[in-house]
C-alpha cells in the first residue's frame, strides 16, 4: 500500500462524471425501492415487501448495479492510466509493481463496496420495510464481497487487453447472464452466484426469495481463487508492462 | 565513449577498506547488442554503445527507433536480444533502477487534475525523499516553473508541461537523466532555456541522453551523438565529425539553365561530379562533394557562356541523409 498512490487514485476515479453516473445508477435503485416505500405506506399491506426487496436487489443491485459500478471503476483504477499514459510517471518510481497493484486494488475494491452497498442497504431497508430477518444485511454483505472480487478481475482485464471493458461486459452479460442460466457447470465461475450464495447464507428469508444456486462453501473457496487469481496475474503482468511500441 | 576495461590479470592494490569506491568501469548506460522486434516488425537492430556524463544527442528520423531505445533504457521495455543495464543493472522489471534515472517521456500526458506543484511533490513523495516539499521548490526552481506552479496542469501550455514534467524527472536528483523528445512544442525562448538547463544538469556530472529528429536542436546541445536509422545504430561520436559526413555526402540537384546540355558537357569533366543526367528536359547533378560543387558550379556556367536559371537540390530530406549514413 502506497498513500500518495491511493490518493491520487481517489481522485482520478472520483474527480470526474464518472462518480456521478455511478452515484445516478445507485439513486435509481434506492428511487424505486422508495415509490414502492410510499405505494405499500399509502395501500396499508406490508404484505409481499420482502419478496419484492429481494427481487430488486437481485435483479437490480447485484446483475446491474454491483458489476457496473466494478467494472467503471476496475478498469479504470489502473488501466486509464495506462492507456492516457499517465501511467508511466507512476511506474517510474522505485515502488514495487506488487504495491501499487494492491493500492489501486484496495481503493477501487473500497469504492466500489460504498457506491454499490449503501444503494443497496437503503434500498433494502426502503423496500422490505426493516431489516427482514437479515435479508438486507445478507445483501449488503454480498455486495461488499462481489464487488471486492469482480474489482479484482476487472483490474486484471485491465492489465491483459486495453479492451477491458468489452470484456468486462461479455463476462457479465453473456457468461454470467446468458451461459450461466443454460448451464449449471459455468455457475461456478460467476461472481454474481458466489454473491447470492453469500446473501442466502446470512438471510434467514425464505429461499423463494433467493435464486442462490451455490453453497456457500463452493462459493467461498471459487471467490478467494477468483480474488487472489485475478490480484497474482495483474501484479504479474504489472511487473512485466511494456510501453506500446512506435512501430506498432 | 566507452570506459576503458581494466586489464586482465591487474588487481587493484587492496589498500585501506575505507572507501569501496564504485568501480569506475561500469558506464552509467550501457547498451550491448540490442535488438527489440514487434511480431515480424524489427525496431531495433544490434545496437550497442554506452555512455558515461555528458550531453549525447539521440538523433534520427521519426519511427527510426529513438522511442523504442529510450524505453528499453528506462526498463518500460524488455530488449528482445542483448542487455540495457543502467550503472550495470539490468532496467527491466527493477523499479529500483529509477533511483538512478529521471525520465521525461514524449507523450504530453500529465495527471492534469493536479497543479504542477502538487505533480512534482507527489513525484518526490513516490520517490520517498525525505523532505519532498523541498526537493519539489529545488526542481520546480531549476525549470523555472515557480511563478506559475499553482497552477492546474490542464492549464499549462505545451512548453510549461515539459518543463513541470522535467522537473518531476529531476525531483530526486537523479545522476541519469533520458529525455523523449523534450524540445516538442517549446517555443524558441523555451528551448534555448531548456538547453541551458540540461547543459547545466550535465555539467554538475550527470548524464544526459536526449532524444530528437532535429539535427540543428541535437547540433547545438549535444558534445556526442548516436545516429539512429531504421532501427540500426548509423553513426556514433563527436557532433562536428557527423555534421561533416552529413554535408559532404553525393548531393542530387536539377538544373535548370539557358543551356542545359552545354552546361552538362562542362560539369560531366569535374572531379567533384559523379554523374549527369539529361531527362524530359532536366537536367540533374548528382555530386560526390557538396562544398566543392557549389564553390565551382557559378564559374563553370559563365566560362561556358551560359547562364544558370536555378539550382535545386533534390534530395533534403533527413531520411535521405540519414540513409546515406547507413549506406557509408
Amino acid at each position: 500500500m502506497n498513500a500518495v498512490i491511493a490518493r491520487l487514485t481517489l481522485r482520478q476515479l472520483l474527480g470526474r462524471r464518472r462518480l456521478l453516473l455511478l452515484l445516478l445508477l445507485g439513486g435509481l435503485m434506492v428511487l424505486v425501492a422508495l415509490i414502492y416505500f410510499l405505494n405499500r405506506a399509502a395501500s396499508g399491506g406490508e404484505a409481499g415487501s420482502e419478496r419484492f426487496a429481494g427481487r430488486l436487489l437481485q435483479n437490480f443491485g447485484l446483475a446491474v448495479l454491483m458489476p457496473l459500478v466494478a467494472l467503471l471503476l476496475g478498469t479504470a483504477a489502473l488501466g486509464a492510466e495506462i492507456e492516457d499514459g499517465t501511467a508511466v510517471y507512476l511506474l517510474a518510481k522505485p515502488i514495487s509493481r506488487t504495491s501499487v497493484v494492491l493500492t489501486k486494488l484496495v481503493v477501487a475494491a473500497g469504492g466500489a463496496v460504498l457506491l454499490t452497498g449503501v444503494p443497496v442497504l437503503l434500498a433494502g431497508l426502503l423496500a422490505a420495510h426493516g431489516p427482514a430477518d437479515g435479508l438486507v444485511l445478507g445483501f449488503v454483505v454480498a455486495a461488499a464481497v462481489g464487488s471486492v472480487i469482480y474489482v479484482a478481475m476487472f483490474l486484471a482485464f485491465s492489465l491483459l487487453t486495453s479492451r477491458a471493458l468489452i470484456f468486462g461486459l461479455l463476462y457479465v452479460l453473456v457468461w454470467e447472464g446468458l451461459l450461466a442460466g443454460l448451464f449449471a457447470g459455468t455457475r461456478v465461475l460467476s461472481v454474481r452466484q458466489i454473491t447470492l450464495a453469500v446473501a442466502d447464507a446470512l438471510s434467514d428469508a425464505p429461499t423463494t426469495v433467493l435464486d442462490a444456486q451455490l453453497d456457500l462453501t463452493t462459493a467461498l473457496v471459487v471467490g478467494a481463487i477468483l480474488l487472489v487469481g485475478a490480484t497474482a496475474l495483474a501484479i504479474r503482468r504489472l511487473q512485466r508492462f511494456e510501453i506500446a511500441g512506435e512501430t506498432v | 565513449m566507452t570506459d576503458p576495461t581494466p586489464i586482465a590479470g591487474v588487481e587493484p592494490a587492496p589498500a585501506e577498506p575505507v572507501v569501496p569506491a564504485e568501480p569506475v568501469t561500469t558506464p552509467a548506460l550501457a547498451v550491448d547488442h540490442v535488438s527489440r522486434w514487434y511480431g515480424n516488425v524489427v525496431a531495433i537492430n544490434d545496437v550497442s554503445f554506452s555512455l558515461s556524463g555528458g550531453v549525447t544527442g539521440l538523433l534520427g528520423p521519426n519511427g527510426a527507433g529513438k522511442s523504442t531505445l529510450l524505453h528499453m533504457l528506462s526498463g518500460f521495455l524488455r530488449p528482445s536480444t542483448g542487455s540495457v543495464a543502467v550503472e550495470g543493472t539490468p532496467t527491466f522489471g527493477n523499479p529500483e533502477v529509477y533511483r538512478r534515472i529521471g525520465l521525461v517521456p514524449e507523450r504530453e500526458s500529465a495527471y492534469t487534475f493536479l497543479t504542477g506543484r502538487e505533480f512534482v511533490t507527489a513525484s518526490a513523495r513516490l520517490h520517498q525523499l525525505a523532505d519532498p516539499e523541498a526537493a519539489a521548490t529545488r526542481a520546480i526552481g531549476h525549470v523555472e516553473m515557480a511563478a506559475t506552479e499553482d497552477r492546474r496542469i490542464g492549464t499549462y501550455s505545451k512548453g510549461m508541461r515539459q518543463r513541470i514534467k522535467v522537473a518531476s524527472a529531476l525531483v530526486h536528483d537523479p545522476p541519469i537523466l533520458l529525455l523523449d523528445e523534450p524540445f516538442n512544442g517549446m517555443d524558441p525562448r523555451q528551448r534555448l532555456h531548456m538547453m541551458e538547463l540540461l547543459r547545466r544538469m550535465a555539467a554538475e556530472g550527470r548524464t544526459i541522453l536526449f532524444s530528437s529528429h532535429i539535427l540543428e536542436e541535437v547540433g547545438r546541445l549535444a558534445e556526442q551523438v548516436l545516429v539512429i536509422v531504421a532501427g540500426r545504430l548509423a553513426a556514433s561520436g563527436d557532433f562536428r565529425e557527423i555534421r561533416r559526413l552529413m554535408t559532404d555526402r553525393p548531393h542530387t540537384f536539377t538544373v535548370r539553365s539557358s543551356d542545359d546540355r552545354a552546361l552538362a558537357a562542362v560539369l560531366v569533366t569535374q572531379p567533384s561530379i559523379a554523374g549527369v543526367s539529361l531527362d524530359d528536359g532536366m537536367l540533374t547533378v548528382r555530386s560526390t562533394d557538396f562544398g566543392a560543387f557549389s564553390r565551382s558550379v557559378t564559374g563553370l556556367a559563365r566560362r561556358a557562356g551560359v547562364s544558370l536559371h536555378e539550382l535545386l537540390p533534390t534530395d533534403e530530406s533527413l531520411e535521405s541523409v540519414f540513409s546515406y549514413l547507413v549506406r557509408r
